[in-house]
């Protein structure tokens, strides 16, 4: 497996000849980067720029909120505005031209730079979604350690809480915890605002149904392995029960789990959407659902290619555990 | 490891009254639970394919003089606003939810099947391509798929399928991936090609078995999750469009409710977790026993 | 007449039936519903919101008005912010949304003032003058006020309001000015700096239209300014100026120090009494209600269905019914099977509107059978109400005679091989509302009963407005409702392409009879009242009951819940039902 993990790891000690094949392995790493954001870029414009139906006609009705008629003259202007009338492939150019300087376009209905926009409301989805997953992973691993490969109530109650998480959806959850927590009982904020306690309950919310898959998992990874050789030595060498739990089988286990951290990443981007909504927390969530159903096609397109950045971001973060988890992996 | 094996291996050919009492031992050796759950599924499933033979009422008449009944005798789960039988929309719901949730889920496993398996046994040059490719899929948040679909064909439960099965499928397909990369490594592989087994052998009997086992969990997972998913997008204004009773929907109808007329809410919940609750349980027994066999083969 | 964006997550108000009847319970038979409440919810869901039944505000249906019971005289404090839940966030805080509406309300005055019964105050005209003709109105304006980043308000400032509303290559144009007055008005006139001169090609109610929303005065600045700083920070003459818009969460609005131009209605002049707004949106509707009952909210917008029972008992309700077009079903009589008027009329018998509505809603929003004109509107024809009651053996003899005498194996009619298919085109959350789903759903199910095949076909507020599914033959009723004050709407919606010039796109169903347009233009320019309001409503007559061209469902109501404990004397403007805060005080402890 080559990662950029790997590579910048390998780096330091390697002699000048294996440097220099590190150095280019990294380099196409950082070169497959940018092709995704690039790809993820093209594939949202083409969708959006294809869509049926007149875009000047779209934005006139969606600005008055009204089905106008408009005139000739109306439709030139908006046309001008937006380069609508400019051939695809020169529309595509003006729009790759500008994300290469950084340049995201203006929003049809919210009139401001895109990158404003995004710049606003990304720091408060950031922060829900890391936090959830770490909250995930707590709740996954913990579950996993007590439970697997046991067979008592709790690690029925666990296998039970697990499917059931991940089946209930998440406005659902959000709905009743808000309800319980801070409607009934008052202890968190109704409006979840930007403090820590109002982070709470949209965090438990999110990582949930994660928690549930990861645990499911790792769970079963654990249960496997728990029956491998290299456990029943450490047993006999008298680790103790939950030593050998945390210290050799865990760290297998959770191999498959950190994989999926990638698509629980993109998961917890997608229900922070949700989520935000239940608790009217701001966020980029909500700013894409509105952007897409109106098709805002600036603003789509540059939440795509944010959240892209950013997932390309945890990958590689994700090539770190693997390697670390997994040593096996380092000399690939 | 697994629960018991039945024994099949007894000589063949033995009496009808021989084969009863195999069958029996069969079943002795499902636990209740798998059992319970076995009857749940076939449940769901007559739902699915002949509602009618378990409906009380029409699923899509309304009664404007019974609306918000609690659950009694005449409305097993009682009415919604408008009066219609919530138990009979439960039934007839089934068949959509399980086509979302089987459905997606499908969609989901072979996209993620076909890419992990390329990029996890592929050179090193199909496993950056494809890998990209997945890292593409994966950049677009699985709902902001859906909304793009559903803007486009409109919505639908077909729509609803092919957008939570491709929002979900690169998931799998990393999954699949890191799985045969993983066990490709693992050391009973390169004994077995330190052997001298062909590629081809060594795949089919190794490899394979090893790297899918871990989905075979994931997949009756994600089927409680592709309708729970399903039912965000009708949260979103995106589902499957009205009367429909597919769960998500009614889930999503009944949500202001929640305080009043809990029935409205409670009862599709448990629709979708018991049917969850219950592929998983036999998506789990079927997986210890192919764990079992797959032992037996490398033993 | 704009339509206003609702989420579609704002609900109906339902009264349990258990509860009983909010009213009943309020002075003897509290504690009984109460219990049952009670029982119901312990039993079954121990989350269930156990409400205190400790006010007693109770709903005015009428223009606007509340009655507080609850709310004894108190002296205004001065300070503090109120804490509003509204519920859609706008996309630009100027637009002509009504949603954007009730926000710009807080920023902006117009030039007159209207109360419920229809009398005009001066705003920021302090008296005015209607030609004999009816046709040249002259304002005199209000002295030593500013817009508050300091620029004079005058008569150039009107005038230059009136030209950016109506430059359509402008990003300041606003198409409600230009569909009510864009016609008529022949010219604007700085007389003095003190003075406007208005005049109208013919004569028109003028005084209506400008106590609307969409009239509010903007700074000349922001009118020059771009587009997205006036989206942004936008300025007027209101009592509160726009301190910040954090969007996804709220606007933060502080008093203007300076306020000398509010209504002659107003409950008091001079600066408002709070020091700000926080203008909150919460989408969703638990969320927004619990914020109201944990205190984090001093009033919030629509009350969620299953809170309207507790939450009358329990707060004052503000309730005005909007005026203009009521939410109601524009049927496409260009293609299809809505051609035949007596087809038209059959799906109107098909269904119980009225049960529906009554049903689904619970009171909160009453049927509006009549669908030319909202009940909130004072021409508003009352016999029109009973206008296709439920009758489905008319229905049937109706369609028979129309040749759909057939039906195949599902009960559905059929007339030349082909089924009796209705589309009905819809965007939640944006020309209807969760409940609004729930009546088609019940038209749906009755009228299959008839033998109409009804099909719902949801879609997205982007198609929506790239007309998505209207195309001819892609559908066949769509539901609409245009907010006004009055029957001025009904030329907004039926003024004929040859007098636009271009196809009016508010009619939906392209329905042009040249015999109701002479009704209505002729009552626009008609200066008798009595004389105006008996044309609107033969106009009524001919688009309701002759031509069966809409089918009506219910009026846009604008409802506020307040927590009369902590914040008092919020009321809604008659205009359009806009709140006012600028009369507000919070209650010290």
């Amino acid at each position: 497996m080559s990662t950029t993990v790997d590579a910048l790891a390998a780096v330091g000690t390697a002699t000048p000849d294996r440097r220099r094949r590190l150095v280019g392995r990294a380099g196409r790493r950082l070169l497959g980067a940018v092709g995704v954001l690039w790809a993820a870029a093209t594939v949202t414009f083409l969708l959006q720029a294809l869509m049926p139906g007149d875009r000047a006609r779209l934005i006139i009705n969606q600005t008055a909120g009204t089905m106008t008629s408009p005139t000739a003259e109306q439709r030139a202007a908006v046309n001008a505005t937006y380069h609508l009338d400019d051939s695809l492939f020169s529309q595509y150019l003006h729009y790759i031209g500008g994300l290469a300087h950084g340049d995201l376009g203006t929003s049809y209905f919210q009139h401001q730079e895109v990158t404003k926009i995004i710049g606003d409301q990304i720091g408060a989805t950031i922060v829900l979604t890391l936090v959830s997953l770490v909250l995930a992973w707590a709740i996954a691993l913990t579950v996993t350690v007590l439970a697997a490969g046991r067979d008592n109530v709790f690690s029925r109650l666990a296998s039970g809480f697990q499917i059931v998480s991940a089946a209930v959806p998440q406005y659902w959850v959000g709905t009743i915890l808000l309800v319980v927590f801070s409607i009934q009982l008052g202890i968190f904020p109704v409006e979840s605002g930007s403090g820590i306690s109002g982070l709470v309950l949209p965090a438990i919310t999110l990582a949930l149904p994660v928690a549930g898959f990861l645990g499911q998992v790792s769970q079963d990874e654990f249960t496997r392995l728990l029956d491998q050789p290299f456990v029943t030595s450490s047993r006999t060498r008298g680790a103790s029960d939950l030593g050998v739990r945390i210290r050799h089988v865990l760290r297998h286990a959770a191999l498959p789990g950190v994989t999926l951290s990638g698509w629980a990443l993109g998961f917890l981007f997608s229900g922070a959407v949700i989520v935000e909504t239940v608790f009217a927390r701001p966020g980029i969530g909500g700013v894409l659902v509105g952007a897409a159903t109106s098709r805002d096609i600036p603003l789509v397109t540059g939440i795509v290619i944010v959240s892209a950045a950013v997932y390309v971001v945890a990958n590689l973060l994700v090539d770190v555990a693997y390697t670390i988890i997994d040593p096996r992996l380092k000399d690939a | 490891m697994s629960t018991a094996n039945p024994s099949f291996d007894e000589a063949p050919g033995r009496s009808r009254g021989h084969r009863l009492s195999v069958a029996r031992a069969y079943l002795r050796s499902v636990p209740i639970g798998v059992q319970l759950a076995t009857v749940v599924l076939i449940v769901f499933l007559i739902a699915a394919i002949a509602p009618g033979l378990l409906q009380t009422h029409d699923a899509y008449r309304t009664d404007l003089l019974s609306g918000l009944k609690a659950p009694s005798g005449s409305h097993l789960f009682g009415t919604d606003q408008s009066g219609r039988d919530v138990f009979s929309r439960v039934v007839a719901g089934t068949r959509q939810s399980l086509q979302i949730g089987l459905g997606a889920t499908g969609v989901a496993l072979v996209i993620g099947l076909l890419l992990g398996v390329a990029a996890g046994l592929g050179g090193r040059w199909t496993d950056g391509t494809v890998s990209r490719f997945i890292d593409v899929l994966f950049s677009f948040p699985t709902l902001f798929l859906a909304l793009l679909l559903v803007s486009i064909f409109g919505a639908g439960i077909t729509t609803t399928i092919v957008a939570v099965g491709v929002g979900t499928s690169p998931g799998y397909a990393r999954m699949v991936r890191g799985q045969f990369i993983t066990v490709r490594r693992a050391g009973y592989v390169e004994a077995a090609r330190a052997v001298g087994h062909t590629r081809s052998r060594i795949v089919r009997q190794h490899i394979f078995p090893n790297a899918i086992r871990p989905l075979v969990a994931i997949f009756t997972l994600g089927v409680g999750q592709s309708i729970a998913f399903a039912s965000g997008l009708a949260y979103l204004g995106l589902g499957v469009a009205p009367p429909s009773p597919e769960w998500g929907a009614l889930l999503d109808a009944g949500r202001q409710y929640v305080t009043e007329a809990w029935w409205l809410e409670l009862m599709p919940g448990a629709a979708i977790v018991l049917f969850a609750l219950s592929v998983t349980v036999v998506g789990r027994h079927v997986q210890e026993r192919l764990e079992g066999n797959v032992k037996v083969e490398d033993a | 007449m704009l339509r206003t964006f609702l989420a579609r997550t704002s609900s109906p108000r339902t009264d349990h039936p258990l509860v009983g009847d909010g009213d009943a319970g309020v002075s003897d038979g509290a504690g009984a519903p109460a219990r049952r409440l009670r029982r119901l919810a312990g039993a079954a869901v121990p989350l269930a919101l156990v409400v205190a039944f400790a006010g007693c505000g109770s709903s005015d249906s009428g223009g606007g008005t509340s009655n507080a019971a609850q709310a004894t005289p108190s002296k205004p404090t001065q300070g503090g912010t109120i804490e509003y839940g509204h519920l859609q966030e706008p996309p630009c805080l100027i637009n002509t949304w009504v949603q954007t509406g009730y926000l710009s309300r807080q920023f902006l005055d117009g030039l007159v003032s209207v109360d419920a019964k229809g009398k005009f105050y001066p705003w920021l005209a302090d008296s005015w003058k209607i030609s004999p003709d009816g046709k040249t109105y002259t304002f005199k304006l209000k002295q030593g006020v500013k817009f508050t980043d300091g620029t004079p308000f005058d008569a150039d400032a009107v005038k230059t309001n009136f030209k950016a509303w109506l430059d359509r290559d402008a990003w300041t144009y606003n198409s409600y000015v230009d569909f009510h007055v864009g016609k008529v008005i022949d010219s604007v006139e700085a007389t003095d700096p003190a003075t406007v001169t208005i005049k109208l090609k013919e004569p028109h109610d003028l005084l209506s239209v400008l106590s609307q929303y969409a009239f509010g005065i903007l700074s000349p600045k922001t009118l020059k300014g771009t587009q997205a700083n006036g989206c942004e920070r936008p300025v007027g003459t209101g009592g509160f100026t726009v301190e910040k818009w954090n969007h996804g969460k709220d606007v933060v609005l502080k008093r203007n120090p300076n306020y000398a131009s509010a209504p002659g209605n107003a409950k008091h002049q001079g600066p408002a009494y709070v020091d700000g707004i926080d203008w909150k949106f919460l989408k969703d509707d638990t969320q927004r209600y619990g914020s109201l009952t944990s205190g984090e909210s001093d009033a919030i917008y629509e009350v969620p269905g299953a809170n309207w029972s507790a939450a009358k008992k329990q707060y004052e309700i503000l309730q005005h019914i909007t005026g203009g077009v009521p939410v109601r079903l524009a049927l496409e009589t260009k293609n299809g099977p809505f051609t035949d008027v007596r087809v038209r009329q059959a799906f109107g018998y098909a269904s119980d509107r009225r049960k529906a509505v009554e049903t689904i809603f619970r009171g909160a929003a009453p049927y509006n059978g009549n669908g030319a004109l909202s009940a909130g509107s004072p021409e508003h024809l009352e016999s029109l109400e009973h206008a296709y009651d439920y009758d489905p053996n008319k229905a049937a003899a109706l369609l028979d005679q129309a040749g759909w005498t057939q039906k195949n194996q599902d009960g559905i009619r059929v007339k030349d091989g082909k089924p009796l298919q209705i589309k009905i085109v819809y965007s939640p959350g944006n020309n209807v509302t969760n409940d609004d789903v729930q009546v088609l759903q019940i038209i749906q199910d009755q009228a299959k009963q008839v033998g109409f095949d009804v099909v719902l076909k949801p879609v997205t507020q982007a198609g929506l407005f790239s007309g998505q599914d209207h195309a001819a033959g892609q559908w066949d009723a769509e539901p609409w409702y245009w907010v006004a004050r009055t029957a001025e709407i009904l030329h907004v919606i039926w003024a004929p392409q040859k007098v636009l010039g271009v196809p009016n796109g508010n009619n939906v169903g392209q329905f042009d009879d040249p015999e109701t347009w002479k009704l209505i233009s002729t009552a626009d320019k008609t200066t008798d009242v009595a004389a105006r309001t008996k044309l609107y409503q033969q106009a009524q007559e001919r688009i309701v009951a002759k031509d069966a061209l809409v089918l009506g469902l219910r009026p846009l109501t604008v409802t506020l819940a307040v927590n009369t404990k902590k914040l008092r004397d919020v009321w809604l403007s008659p205009a359009i039902g806009e709140p006012v805060f600028s009369d507000a005080y919070l209650v010290k402890k």
